[in-house]
């Protein structure tokens, strides 16, 4: 009778176990098989165009600055925070940039700078701002967002439109090679501080739980100021090699930033709340399907607005196929 | 089988159930009424006057008549809620009435309450299914007991049948023949004060005096509103007094607590009361809970932490404490409420902490385990390490501490030794007893 007993329950050990592999495996998994349906999908739709050589150098271009921000990003979402002003701060950033050469005769390492320190200080009004306030981090991003699109358009309006950068001084940032050294540096040093080190695991636990993690002796205030200092920085960097990429400055550069870096982490199966489950790898995949997909769809010709359209219902379908709700299930009545 | 809850209840199933079930920002009436506000209603609006009238008349009559059922559910503790709830059941007036280990949740006031109610449904020829893992209260409630263990019925005692010793042997599994509580009746403790409160100052209470000293397991004991749980949290910098301080007399005189994270740094640690959703990552693996407190330990050079000293950290604590699992990787959500519990121990064994603030241990884990953590307090004390153990379990408080200090309406009103004439009525005259009674 005993031994029958065991059985039993290891059976039902077995099943729980199955079960939380199941699940591990589809948010492992599936965000994979997205990205090759995708890229094997708008090949045939695009006639091959999508994988030619010169198209595949462009998808690096293109997704340099998703990928970078990204990589910044996955920090503040693992310890369930948010920024929903990183696209006009990554434009004020720029204007910032080209106003202290153009306007001040500065070096372009000080701007270079200048566009860092930009972008240092609205994700940290976002993060210690939100975390001291006690304050939702998307309302205050959202205050944030509004402050940066105001002076990005006063600024820009004051330089009298749309301004050109002068390429005889910035085309360096479109040297091809020393984008592939920054991304790939960039994608290593972030990993290894994500997955490896104190700071990056301490993120994840108080995405979990923030409480636990407290009275765990774990200081928030430490990992969320860290977390947004090196988002800032990653947003600082991206925004002088748009510049550069773009040729000019409007009052909408930078616009959309934010949305993409949350769809591409929505297709790689980064969880939304933050928490353990959080992966760098889910990043990268998810910046190369959302490139793949823009890419793909605006070689086969489908206009711009549709894509965006495309985006929308995408993000909202993945994030409600993926949101794990075991959190909400304590909370919710009866 | 009823096909979900509404369905259930409207065959007249009623259930209370463990976990927080009321609605914080609405008001208690409208609580008790939930899903029967149709009945108030004329032409659409609903007459929230009678409600509350009739909510109230339901609080006086069930005696909780000090809950006002005009304010917001939200400002209520924990216990008052879940007596929000009892009423709730009331208006409904089940047949069937299902009672998860409510009264985990309760002190004196609540218990009562809910046993009047259960005597009620007994008399009117209703059944009730109470589920507890509280011994004394099954023996003093019920006419059937029927045990389970892993997921299996065992054995229905009834009558004179239904003894602790029995229920406890069929919970188990086995004769008991460990012991359970501490066998020695010594109070013994060293000289040296390892943590040191004085004139503290939070919440409910007001000017509470302590020491704790190495060795000592101290008890913290009173109804569950007296102030225990905030002072724990004091102990252990979570909050910060209005007036008083905490300090670690060993380190320095001045080495005030701060924060959690102070505390942890020198060597204390806390088990919360609510344990998922305090002590424990549930989403998180059980390597990731274990690890949480020692990471600056494991933390080498730039921050990195090597996952063999992590992976090495996390199977030691599951050998020592025998925490059933598949391995490190396994998610907390899989585990029952006492591999959980013993999760957190070695969150805290693991960091090695020398001062641990353990707010009911024993809360809603069965038998096994609760003899599995009685020992494990007997070794930390042996060791060395302090205990400060806030419980409402008076058993468990005589069976375990050196010194008990009892709490009342945020003062302590006496101090108990350990001896083996200790009785729970001693200790219970302080935690509910008169002015003259405690002048003594």
């Amino acid at each position: 009778m005993p031994a029958e007993k065991v059985a039993v329950i290891e059976d039902i050990d077995e099943l729980l176990i199955k079960k939380a592999q199941r699940k591990d495996m589809i948010r492992n998994v599936l965000p994979f098989l997205g990205l090759v349906f995708t890229i094997v999908l708008l090949t045939i739709a695009t006639h091959g165009l999508l994988l030619s050589g010169q198209n595949l150098v462009n998808i690096i271009n293109q997704c340099f600055t998703t990928a970078l921000v990204g990589v910044g990003a996955a920090f503040v979402y693992a310890y369930g925070g948010m920024d929903f002003s990183l696209g006009p701060a990554c434009g004020l950033a720029q204007i910032v940039f080209i106003g202290s050469f153009m306007r001040f005769d500065m070096p372009v390492w000080v701007g270079i700078i200048l566009a860092i320190l930009t972008c240092i200080i609205a994700t940290m009004i976002v993060g210690a701002g939100s975390h001291l306030l006690h304050l939702q981090p998307f309302i205050v991003s959202l205050c944030v967002r509004s402050i940066c699109t105001g002076l990005l358009e006063a600024g820009n309006n004051s330089m009298g439109g749309k301004i050109v950068v002068p390429m005889d001084t910035f085309g360096f940032f479109n040297n091809n090679l020393l984008k592939t050294i920054i991304l790939l540096a960039t994608l290593v040093i972030s990993w290894f501080i994500f997955e490896k080190t104190k700071l990056g695991k301490e993120a994840k636990l108080i995405g979990g739980n923030r409480v636990t993690a407290r009275q765990s002796g774990i200081r928030p205030l430490r990992v969320i100021v860290l977390s947004h200092l090196i988002l800032g920085i990653m947003v600082g960097v991206a925004a002088c090699f748009m510049m550069a990429r773009n040729g000019m400055i409007t009052s909408g550069s930078g616009g959309g930033l934010e949305f993409n870096i949350m769809i591409a982490m929505a297709l790689g199966g980064f969880p939304m709340e933050g928490g353990a489950a959080a992966k760098i790898r889910s990043v990268i995949i998810g910046v190369l399907t959302i490139t793949f997909l823009t890419n793909g769809l605006t070689i086969a010709g489908v206009d711009n607005s549709y894509i965006n359209v495309i985006k929308g219902v995408l993000f909202v379908v993945i994030v409600a196929l993926s949101y794990d709700r075991t959190n909400l299930k304590q909370v919710v009545f009866m | 089988m009823p096909k979900n809850m509404v369905d259930a209840q409207n065959h007249g199933v009623g259930m209370i159930v463990q976990e927080q079930g009321t609605i914080g920002n609405i008001s208690v009436a409208s609580n008790v009424f939930t899903g029967r506000l149709e009945e108030f209603s004329k032409f659409g609006f609903i007459n929230m006057k009678a409600v509350t009238k009739r909510a109230q008349e339901i609080l006086n009559e069930i005696g909780a008549g000090d809950i006002n059922a005009a304010s917001l559910t939200a400002t209520l503790n924990f216990e008052d809620r879940k007596i929000v709830e009892i009423a709730r059941v009331m208006v409904a007036d089940p047949d069937i009435l299902i009672v998860d280990e409510t009264t985990t949740a309760l002190a004196m006031k609540g218990r009562k309450i809910l046993y009047n109610l259960i005597e009620r449904f007994r008399a009117n020829n209703k059944a009730v299914i109470f589920i507890s893992h509280d011994l004394d209260e099954l023996m003093s409630v019920c006419s059937i007991v029927t045990v389970l263990r892993d997921g299996r019925i065992i054995q229905s005692l009834e009558g004179d049948k239904i003894t602790q010793n029995n229920m406890r042997k069929l919970m188990v599994g086995r004769e008991l023949s460990e012991h359970y509580f501490r066998e020695d009746y010594e109070c013994t403790y060293g000289d040296e004060v390892v943590l040191d409160g004085k004139q503290i100052t939070y919440g409910s209470f007001t000017n509470v005096d302590l020491q704790l000293h190495k060795g000592e397991i101290l008890g913290l004991c009173g109804l569950s509103d007296c102030g225990m749980h905030e002072l724990g949290k004091v102990l252990f910098g979570i909050e910060k007094p209005i007036t008083g301080r905490v300090t670690l007399p060993q380190l320095d005189k001045d080495a005030e607590v701060i924060s959690p994270s102070f505390a942890v740094k020198h060597g204390m640690g806390y088990l919360s009361k609510d344990r998922d959703r305090e002590s424990v990552i549930l989403n998180a693996s059980i390597l990731e809970n274990i690890e949480m407190p020692s990471l600056n330990r494991l933390a080498g050079l730039l921050g990195y932490i090597s996952s063999n000293s992590e992976k090495k950290l996390a199977q030691e604590q599951i050998d020592i404490l025998k925490i059933k699992c598949r391995d490190s990787k396994q998610r907390l959500t899989e585990l029952s409420g006492g591999n959980k519990q013993k999760v957190v121990f070695s969150k805290w064994l693991g960091c090695k902490s020398d001062i641990l603030i353990l707010d009911c241990a024993t809360r809603g884990i069965d038998v096994g385990v609760k003899a599995a953590i009685y020992q494990l307090l007997e070794e930390m004390k042996a060791e060395g390490k302090s205990i400060v153990l806030i419980s409402e379990e008076l058993p468990e408080m005589i069976g375990m501490c050196d010194r008990m200090l009892v709490m009342k309406d945020g003062a302590i009103t006496a101090e108990f030794r350990r001896s083996a004439e200790l009785t729970e009525a001693d200790i219970i005259k302080y935690m509910i007893g008169s002015v003259e009674s405690n002048a003594s």
